[in-house]
């Protein structure tokens, strides 16, 4: 049993390590806290949705669709709006990222209508025993993918020249202009990398959870949580703090109860704010 | 000193509305307004005079209505004993939260004060003297229906009163003027003698205990309040908005910016029943993008710049 | 009874930063009335130095004492309070705030805060822009002065505070040597109103005309103390420090 909900934990702590990376990318970068990274997500789970419904693409190969196209909105987001204010003081940038939340939950609430759905694949229920675990395929591929995906933006962020100007932008701003960085673009596709790997999180989430308009609010307060655990800055961060979160939040619901799934992930992130402000990896204090 | 007197008779304009119009549907509206005069003018004490943006002022808010209505639903005091009880009641959690937390700066912060309202309201929904998300139901006042109207106005506007009248004492004394230099500067605020911990944490019960009352008014006007609605994080952020919206750290500005976006939130949800939630997201962003200074330096400048102003304004925050 | 004539001194203050010793082992004596300069190339640990007897760095080893009593470990605020005031090297003023106010915070808090009326701080703040000859700059924004400005400015908001003891950390950087003179001559002044100086500084020029006393820091270590014309004629000293350059400034 125990064995059970570690696994459990350990598979859904994937998913949210993954959820989490396209927020500490952002943060991390241009110093954004991106409220709106769960409508991101959100809407990442719709394309899926609407892609499986309509066309009946399957969600694991509209990972591509998905990631894209959030690309697409991720940068033209950043490039005309949020660049603007890049520079204000850091809750201006917040409140902004609030109404583009706002918009984009109520913009999905008016087309898809509060309705909770799901994406129901054939082989959605199948699963294998293993030491006495029973493993959902479905949650095994999802987390393997999420794993991936950390892994290839690692390759991107150190072996291709734009990872390594998103670094250097990220490490030493006026160095970078300097040395012929564009940083508008930069930041722009930043922000496009951090929506799409929102995007895919969503089309994961998508196949395994039910979706509606307003899952947004808790993923973005679950990607700060994995966040912050994990500390800003460094690849490994957001999936230590997604296992974490993951494994915690899985014991914590099995001892307490599902109803009190949000108070532990809030009660870990202020805990881990006072104490270690810069995160379990992170050096010393604030 | 011209300007002070203007507003002031419109202040007084104001305050005698209950006996210019028999609308309550007006007096409501209006009524509203001074609500959230009061939070986004709490919200000012710490995150614009202060300069530490709360983004969770809204646990004050919750914490106050559930105290009032915990306290009059179970032991039968009165609404303003249980209100202020309430305030004090906020107050002191303020200042046990702002204890460890007001260490923190910016986004930490921010996230910070954010989580902690998040937590607050998922205990709430848990609790059994909170009643979970079934919610409390208030004893109603026994009163005329007009007399609720008025009753709630003036009960508000008093507090409102009180709140800008306290404001703008501290803020010609010391107390405000070292507010103020840990906004500007913490670390030299600090140097200068200024036990800075003690002056946040005083900031900040101020603003709860201010948010805490408003919430207490909220729930025994509304005589049934569930967790969601009074700990929804749209509330803090429409504080926020007003305060920016008026001009950050002045003492009329978030009533201002009060006024300003009740009204358009009202008009928006008289005409798009579905889609007003959506008009506030843009009005909002539109007014960050715009506005980031508030309205008071917009009509200061746009004279001597013109359209410039807009332009200068996005050219200096972009990169 | 007969005043202690040493009014801050450290023993043996030692500061690591992981495995960089940032100060080792200091001790030394500032005496009442006195004008005690602090040099040291760039990275030898001067600003650090200031830090820990400010109380903006704390855990270090040794002691520190000011009158008498040990201050080591006190938060900055306790510090400014009980008459220890501190300039920063890079300025730290209350940008939105007006010239005056940000001098009248001083007189509010610091040493006497507590005994003046908001109205009298004011005053105090007044009396404070005249002596540093920042009256015409009264009412500007903080965020406007000049870099000229802004050091005297950061000089104004400690005297303010009506304290014992003044570190000024390099506040004559960056300035023409018009405005050298005229901070050198503010400082003399500070010092006949009985106010202790300890101060950092590379201008040269000042440091000759005005120090009592000199010691000198180099990785940390103290390598020299004396008078003015003792410290600077040091060979050790010129080869740790001033080295080539020196001779040329000499001239």
């Amino acid at each position: 049993m125990t064995l059970q909900i570690l696994i459990n934990g350990i598979l859904k702590g994937g998913l949210y390590g993954l959820m989490a990376l396209g927020m500490s990318l952002i943060w991390g970068v241009m110093n954004i806290i991106n409220i709106a990274h769960g409508a991101f997500i959100m809407i990442g789970a719709y394309i899926t949705f609407l892609l499986f419904n309509f066309t009946g693409i399957d969600p694991f190969v509209s990972l591509i669709f998905s990631s894209s196209i959030m690309f697409l909105i991720g940068y033209t987001i950043q490039r005309g709006i949020i660049n603007l204010v890049i520079r204000a003081e850091i809750f201006i940038t917040l409140i902004l990222a609030f109404g583009i939340e706002i918009f984009i939950n109520n913009a999905a609430l008016m087309i898809f209508s509060a309705d909770v759905r799901k994406v129901k694949v054939s082989y959605g229920a199948s699963n294998f025993n293993m030491f006495g675990v029973t493993i959902p395929y479905v949650r095994l591929i999802a987390f393997l993918l999420a794993i991936a995906i950390t892994i290839i933006l690692f390759f991107f962020m150190t072996r291709t020249k734009s990872g390594r100007a998103i670094r250097a932008t990220s490490q030493d701003l006026d160095g970078a202009v300097l040395s012929g960085v564009r940083v508008s673009r930069i930041y722009a596709i930043t922000f496009g990398i951090g929506t799409a790997l929102a995007g895919a999180a969503g089309t994961l989430w998508a196949i395994i959870f039910p979706l509606s308009p307003t899952m947004g609010g808790s993923l973005t307060l679950k990607s700060f949580v994995v966040t912050i655990i994990g500390g800003l800055g460094t690849m490994l961060g957001p999936v230590i703090g997604g296992l974490t979160l993951g494994i915690v939040e899985s014991f914590g619901t099995n001892w307490f109860g599902t109803t009190f799934e949000s108070l532990i992930s809030f009660s870990i992130l202020v805990i881990i704010l006072i104490f270690r402000p810069k995160g379990i990896l992170g050096k010393g204090k604030e | 000193m011209k300007k002070n007197l203007l507003l002031i008779s419109i202040l007084i304009l104001f305050s005698l509305s209950p006996f210019l119009t028999s609308n309550n549907f007006l007096i409501r509206f209006l009524t509203d307004i001074l609500i959230f005069s009061i939070l986004a003018s709490s919200w000012n004490i710490i995150g614009g005079y202060t300069g530490y943006a709360s983004f969770g002022n809204v646990v004050f808010f919750g914490i106050g209505a559930y105290s009032t209505s915990i306290l009059m639903s179970n032991t039968g005091l009165g609404f303003f004993v249980s209100m202020i009880l309430g305030g004090i009641i906020a107050a002191l959690f303020a200042l046990l939260m702002g204890l460890p937390i007001l260490r923190l700066k910016g986004h930490y912060f921010a996230i910070a004060t954010l989580g902690v309202a998040e937590a607050i309201k998922a205990l709430v929904q848990n609790l059994n003297i909170t009643e979970g998300n079934s919610g409390i139901y208030l004893p109603p006042p026994e009163m005329s229906v007009d007399g609720i109207y008025t009753f709630f106005f003036y009960v508000t506007l008093i507090v409102l009163a009180l709140l800008l009248f306290l404001t703008s004492i501290i803020f010609k004394n010391k107390f405000g003027y070292n507010l103020k230099a840990i906004r500007e500067n913490e670390d030299s605020a600090n140097s200068m003698g200024i036990n800075t911990t003690i002056y946040k944490s005083a900031a900040f019960s101020l603003s709860g205990f201010f948010s805490g009352l408003a919430g207490g008014i909220y729930a025994f006007q509304q005589g049934f309040i569930k967790p969601e609605p009074v700990f929804n994080v749209l509330i803090t952020i429409k504080m926020i908005v007003m305060s920016v919206f008026g001009g950050l750290g002045s003492l009329f500005g978030p009533l201002i910016g009060a006024f300003t976006i009740e009204t358009i939130s009202e008009f928006l949800s008289s005409y798009f029943l579905v889609a007003h939630t959506l008009f506030l997201g843009i009005v909002i962003i539109l007014m960050i993008l715009f506005a980031p200074k508030g309205m008071l330096d917009i009509f200061i400048n746009i004279r001597k710049k013109g359209l410039s102003y807009f332009r200068k304004n996005i050219e200096e925050h972009r990169v | 009874m007969e005043k202690d004539p040493v009014i801050l001194s450290a023993k043996g203050l030692t500061k690591k930063f992981g495995g960089l010793t940032a100060v080792n082992n200091i001790s030394f004596e500032l005496k009442r009335g006195e004008i005690l300069g602090l040099i040291g190339p760039n990275g030898s640990g001067k600003t650090t130095l200031v830090n820990l007897l400010a109380g903006n760095l704390r855990s270090a080893g040794g002691e520190i004492y000011f009158n008498g009593i040990s201050i080591k470990g006190l938060p900055p605020y306790r510090i400014g309070r009980i008459g220890v005031a501190r300039t920063f090297q890079i300025v730290k003023p209350f940008p939105g705030m007006t010239v005056l106010e940000n001098i009248a915070v001083g007189a509010m808090n610091g040493r006497s805060g507590k005994k003046r009326t908001i109205k009298k701080a004011f005053s105090i703040a007044e009396e404070v822009l005249e002596f540093t000859g920042l009256s015409n700059d009264s009412g500007s924004l903080a965020e406007n002065l000049s870099v000229a400005s802004r050091k005297k400015l950061e000089m104004a908001k400690t005297l303010a505070m009506d304290p014992e003891v003044i570190f000024f950390d390099e506040v004559m950087a960056g300035l023409n040597h018009k405005e050298i003179d005229r901070s050198t001559e503010i400082i003399q002044k500070i010092r006949e109103r009985g106010i202790s100086v300890l101060m950092i500084e590379h201008v040269m020029r000042a440091i000759r005309s005005i120090t009592d006393r000199i010691f000198v820091l180099h990785h940390g270590n103290k390598i020299a103390e004396g008078t003015p014309e003792q410290v600077l004629n040091d060979s050790e000293v010129i080869k740790a420090y001033l080295g080539k350059r020196y001779e040329q400034l000499i001239k």
